[in-house]
């Protein structure tokens, strides 16, 4: 059998592997290492398996996977969401459409201490999702606001994907949690303007909360201290070159442990459960990124990644036009699988696509957050969907994904300003 | 990563534990032991590092060879609890009975290709020993910190294979949809 004819083969088993739900990282190791067994040899295949994996799970580099999702474990368990809530909703909650507001406000700060999209989806739906209800907000708009608000942990720093893209890319993994700040503010500003366009437009669909006064203000502000600490201590730590992203997620995880046992929001249940939380993530994680590099020695040895980068380059589309159809296959392979899953598949595929057509590999990494995010709110799979329907069952998926709508535009008209504005990622990493 | 089996809805019973359930919460519980290490030691370390100007001797390479302990650990227990990540287009659009056969079968391939791990990672244990590897500073030999990491992945495949068992022969032991309902 030819080599390209191995690699079509492979690509086919791998997706039917996938669909049959064995998990994506065990899927690429075997297709990987089996493939590579057929074209090298059975012996060196067998030897690159123990190498490999034992090298990955022993880099010191991979650390800021456990590490940053022992952060968020901490964050989520000791109630900081919902004093981000609070406070997001004494300022605004009582214009129309306010407690969405609120919510897009309270995952934002959320997503800058936690770094997962899901968990600031699922943390949402049980603080945000009662109130707006108890105030009459329509469900569809209630999910959808939690769904789209959720999709900001992934690109406000720290960010489990972009630490992973940047991981299988070889980039500075701080340089991209700081280029994913400006990007992530301006998708929670987007939002919010997209819920006051929904306001006006529809002017009795959107209610409003009592007003609160200044003490509740305040008393709302001085909650979130520890969120605004934990915040500028990591990412004032990376910026400022004094902690290597691991080290920022090892220092960020036993600053949320000591705020929280601190405040006494922490106690040995939940710091056993937060424990237990990173520790089933981050394997989950890096058995990906195993299967990944594994998989890489059966691209290297079948060439796809010069072959893909050699087919694109020759459609005659100019750069620009070669990136749109980069992120519409995103887009589509958003309706199959989940974000983080689809960046180890694909990224060292496309990645010397980027890279020969000389765009930047840190815009591209946020851009390509950004794309896969969507994946998270667009049907049919819609990991944040899926996410709010368990937490909240009486809502349907076709509810939740018509409240989601207007925020997929928003999203992809913000892909259209990040695309021709690269200045908005890449500002704050030049000046590190 | 959705997992149906982490879905125990309120209705039903827990599932019926046993000695291998708490054998299993024990091995998690190792992993979780471990991750409070790992950043204890970037803790202690950083803080150190600029409060002491100190260096806690070896403190990169223990991090390091922590964390491929508790990888390889918290694999056994994700592997386990089916917490992986997965595609579920197909399987959330099946019946009951198909979604059973597709668990049995990812779980079949799943303890296929972690054996096949283990095996191989035992090679590289028993190399790294004879290579007389050895930790930066303190001059510890690596092997035995490899080894613990080599358990961890042997108690996957044991955990794997009392996942297939259990799916195979009791499924309600595994919990959420497997579970049988209580009599009303």
């Amino acid at each position: 059998m030819s080599t390209d004819a191995v690699a079509i083969l492979g690509f086919l088993v791998l997706f039917a592997l996938m669909l049959l739900r064995v998990p994506v990282g065990m899927a690429m190791g075997l297709v990987g290492v089996s493939g590579f067994a057929y074209l090298v040899g059975g012996e060196p295949a067998l030897k690159i398996v123990g190498h490999t994996t034992m090298r990955t799970v022993t880099d010191y580099t991979f650390g800021v996977i456990p590490m940053f999702l022992l952060m968020g474990a901490f964050v989520s368990n000791s109630g900081m969401s919902r004093e981000l809530f609070r406070a997001a909703n004494a300022f605004v909650g009582h214009f129309k459409g306010g407690l969405g507001i609120a919510t897009i406000a309270a995952c934002a700060g959320f997503a800058a201490i936690s770094g997962s999209s899901v968990a600031t989806a699922a943390t949402f739906a049980t603080v945000a999702y009662p109130e707006m209800r108890r105030y009459h907000y329509p469900q569809s708009f209630a999910t959808g606001v939690i769904a789209a608000g959720g999709t900001l942990g992934a690109m406000l720093p720290p960010s489990t994907v972009l630490a992973v893209y940047g991981i299988i890319t070889e980039q500075d993994i701080g340089k991209l949690f700081i280029a994913g700040i400006i990007p992530g503010l301006l998708a929670a500003t987007m939002d919010m303007i997209t819920i006051v366009i929904i306001g006006r437009a529809r002017p009795k669909f959107l209610p409003a909360a009592p007003r609160h006064g200044w003490s509740e203000r305040v008393a709302g502000l001085r909650d979130i201290w520890a969120t605004l600490l934990l915040f500028f201590f990591v990412i004032g730590g990376l910026y400022g070159g004094l902690f290597t992203p691991t080290e920022a997620g090892g220092m960020g995880a036993a600053g949320a442990l000591l705020i929280g046992v601190a405040r006494r929001k922490l106690t040995r249940p939940e710091i056993r459960r937060s424990l237990l939380q990173a520790v089933r993530t981050a394997a989950a994680v890096l058995t990906v990124l195993i299967g990944a590099l594994l998989f890489d020695y059966f691209l290297t040895v079948t060439q796809t990644p010069q072959q893909v980068t050699a087919f694109l380059t020759g459609l005659g589309l100019g750069r620009y036009g070669v990136l749109a159809l980069i992120m519409l296959m995103y887009l589509v392979l958003g309706c199959l699988m989940d974000a983080l899953a689809m960046i180890i598949l694909t990224i060292p595929i496309i990645f010397p696509v980027i890279t020969q057509l000389g765009f930047d590999p840190i815009w591209f990494g946020v851009i390509i957050v950004m794309t896969v995010e969507l994946g998270l709110i667009h049907p049919p799979v819609g990991m944040n969907v899926f996410v709010i329907k368990s937490v909240v069952p009486d809502v349907s998926f076709s509810t939740i994904f018509s409240g989601v709508l207007p925020f997929i535009v928003t999203d992809l008209v913000r892909l259209v300003i990040l695309i021709s504005f690269p200045i908005l990622a890449l500002y704050l990493p030049s000046h590190m | 990563m959705a997992d149906p089996e982490a879905e125990t809805a309120p209705h039903l019973a827990p599932p019926p534990r046993n000695a291998m359930d708490r054998f299993i919460d024990g091995i998690e519980l190792i992993a979780a032991f471990f991750v409070g290490i790992v950043a204890a030691d970037i803790f202690i370390s950083v803080l150190l590092r600029y409060f002491f100007s100190v260096q806690i001797p070896d403190s990169y390479d223990f991090g390091r060879l922590l964390l491929g302990i508790l990888v390889f650990w918290g694999i056994a227990a994700t592997s386990y609890r089916g917490t992986h990540i997965t595609v579920d287009l197909v399987y959330a659009n099946v019946g009951v009975r198909t979604q059973r056969l597709i668990d049995v079968f990812a779980t079949l391939v799943l303890l296929f290709v972690v054996t096949v791990q283990t095996y191989t990672l035992f090679d590289k244990v028993v190399t790294t020993r004879a290579a007389n590897v050895l930790t930066f500073d303190l001059r510890l030999p690596v092997w035995p910190f490899f080894l613990v990491s080599w358990l961890g992945d042997v108690s996957a495949v044991v955990l794997i294979a009392v996942r297939t068992y259990r799916l195979i022969f009791h499924p309600e032991l595994l919990g959420g949809r497997y579970q049988i309902k209580p009599v009303e």
